[in-house]
């Protein structure tokens, strides 16, 4: 409709700020020592020119287009690169922010393209209105098959943004991270240290150098969460997709429909059982990949709710999957059997075919209950092992795109394969009623 | 999480022998079987790797003389016996069955599996023949559906069979197709 479009001019700088920076993590102190501080900034600075230069000239190839309901991204300064992208097969939008790319108002896009191993083709950098706007007509034309009116898009994003149904608070993020293994146990690794420190002569700066940066490892992980997880809201965008917006540095607005939604998982860490919190997560084909640089790859894009309670958990998770209630689930428990292969975790083991989805719980100390809606149903397996045979037991397994397959274990062979029976022909019609 | 226990029925082997993750559903579906010949490849297999594993212990202990190399040659023997054993009847066991709207496959002795995979999910079909499966005139094929664990592998068809079977479900696959 419009051509050709760059993307903005300081994308170049803005990633090779981002390329140097990794290049400053890899020779760091070992190259300070060797060369001096003097030569050490020239030699930075000689790198930051060339990739400068290189980025400058790979900008002026990269460009998107949008032709028909195909997006088509351009790029390569040597092997040159026309990617096409059906839109039908998108699965979800995501605009990031980068703490570097927010003084100047730039976002990238992140599309989501089932079966891609990585996001597909990263957009970055543009304005961030721009970006909006993109993210809002390709969505309008990825869904043209069912509303066959091509002009929403102009008003869609005129219209006022709609206010958020529910944030997430704050304190609950910080409070949920501090409640989990690594940092539970660090007050005792830091102790250790110090004692150490103060009656062991023989301990080396060394070795103390290197607990420290163990520990700092080990944090690191929660409090990047909590970076990430800052400013949890969730909304509705046009066509009743949702819209998750999450991050205190680095900012990301995803924007992902009912029906790109695979499964769904509520997790119930033990060390959250005081509070009586839960955490959501959502499993969308050809997103939990590790982006190419794999740089990203931290960031945990797959939230529903980061943390909640099991009231706030009813209320949001039927924008995801309407009509599931988690606390009306009716499963069935294994049979006394599985006491001898599963002796504790029998009591938490159950699994049924609920009115729209396949549930199973699973997990003693981290309860985890995984559902699957009959329309997101790949393939349905059965395994019975050696041990399982001489019981009756058999294993049930439900796959699906872009998550590990809900596994109901230890269900009587009957019921299995009655239940293997009844899933696929669920599934079969879920997926008609669905086109 | 409230429903009642579901009554203890106990179906030992003995009790239902007719039903297994190998025949689900016993009189309903036609199995077909794959090729004799898999067993054969099978055994070539485990020989060369034994062969393999011999040579090294026939290496060391020319080398070193040890006592110890020529006990794992004897380990290395036993064990072939043992996967000889798993792997004739593991290469039995395969079947598959192309019911109306799903494919199903089945294979394996110690423990069991059956795959159903529905036509309409089917994303890409794979025919794969290694030299030593095209020394035995045998191909693999293989369905792979939009999640990554769905297993459907049909080892030891005829090239013909093979063909025949990718084209068929090809075909099915774009009858039934849709995105995900």
């Amino acid at each position: 409709m419009l051509g050709r479009q760059r993307l903005h001019p300081l994308s170049p700088v803005l990633k090779s700020v981002r390329t140097l920076f990794l290049v400053v993590a890899a020779v760091s102190w070992r190259g300070l020592q060797n060369l001096g501080a003097d030569r050490y900034a020239l030699v930075l600075l000689g790198l930051l020119v060339l990739v400068l230069l290189y980025s400058a000239v790979a900008w002026r190839f990269t460009g998107y287009e949008v032709v028909g309901r195909e997006l088509r991204i351009h790029e390569g300064v040597l092997f040159r690169r026309t990617r096409a992208v059906p839109l039908e097969r998108l699965q979800s939008i995501e605009v990031v922010q980068p703490v570097l790319a927010r003084p100047a108002r730039l976002a990238e896009l992140k599309l989501d393209v089932a079966g891609a191993g990585k996001a597909e083709a990263p957009l970055a950098f543009l304005p961030l209105a721009e970006a909006d706007a993109l993210r809002t007509r390709l969505l309008a034309l990825a869904s043209r098959t069912a509303a066959p009116a091509a002009e929403t898009a102009a008003p869609e994003a005129a219209r006022p943004e709609e206010p958020d149904l529910y944030r997430v608070d704050n304190n609950d993020v910080v409070v949920s991270q501090f409640l989990t293994p690594p940092v539970m146990f660090t007050p005792l690794a830091v102790l250790y240290i110090v004692g150490q420190l103060a009656f062991n002569s023989d301990f080396g700066v060394f070795a103390v150098a290197s607990m420290v940066t163990a520990v700092a490892g080990t944090i690191g992980a929660p409090v990047m969460r909590i970076l990430n997880f800052w400013n949890f809201r969730i909304g509705r965008a046009a066509q009743e997709r949702l819209r998750i917006r999450h991050g205190l540095l680095e900012t990301r607005s995803q924007v992902v429909g009912a029906q790109r939604i695979q499964s769904l998982a509520v997790t119930w860490p033990l060390l959250w059982r005081g509070k009586g919190w839960l955490r959501v997560t959502l499993a969308v084909a050809g997103q939990n990949a590790v982006s190419a640089d794999g740089q990203q790859s931290r960031a945990e894009t797959d939230r529903l709710l980061p943390v909640a309670t099991v009231d706030t958990a009813r209320a949001i998770i039927p924008l995801a999957l309407p009509g599931l209630d988690i606390t009306a689930l009716r499963l069935s428990p294994v049979p006394d059997q599985a006491r001898w292969l599963a002796p504790l975790r029998r009591r938490v083991l159950a699994a049924g075919l609920t009115e729209h989805a396949f549930a199973t719980v699973d997990g003693l100390l981290t309860r985890q209950l995984t559902v699957v809606p009959y329309a997101r149903i790949q393939s349905v397996r059965v395994t019975e092992g050696p041990w399982q045979r001489r019981l009756g037991l058999a294993t049930v397994y439900v796959d699906v795109a872009g998550s590990t397959p809900a596994a109901a274990a230890h269900r009587p062979l009957a019921e299995a394969f009655t239940w293997a029976d009844e899933l696929t022909t669920r599934a079969r019609a879920a997926r008609a009623l669905a086109v | 999480m409230t429903e009642p226990r579901p009554e203890a029925v106990l179906h030992t082997a003995s009790a239902d022998p007719a039903r297994s993750a190998l025949d689900p559903w016993p009189g309903e579906v036609t199995w077909r079987p794959v090729s004799a010949r898999l067993v054969g490849l099978e055994l070539t297999r485990i020989a060369i790797s034994t062969a393999v594993m011999l040579a090294v212990c026939a290496v060391l202990w020319f080398l070193t003389g040890s006592w110890w190399a020529v006990s794992a040659g004897v380990v290395v023997l036993a064990f072939t016996v043992v996967r000889g054993v798993v792997g004739v009847r593991a290469a039995r066991s395969y079947g598959y069955a192309e019911r109306e709207r799903d494919l199903l496959v089945r294979h394996g002795r110690m423990v069991r599996h059956l795959s159903i995979v529905p036509y309409a999910r089917m994303q890409f079909v794979d025919v794969v023949a290694g030299p030593l499966e095209r020394a035995f005139g045998l191909a693999t094929v293989q369905l792979h559906t939009a999640a990554a664990a769905s297993d459907a592998t049909i080892p030891g068809l005829e090239p013909a069979e093979a063909a025949r079977l990718r084209d068929r479900l090809a075909a099915l696959g774009e009858d039934a197709g849709e995105g995900l």
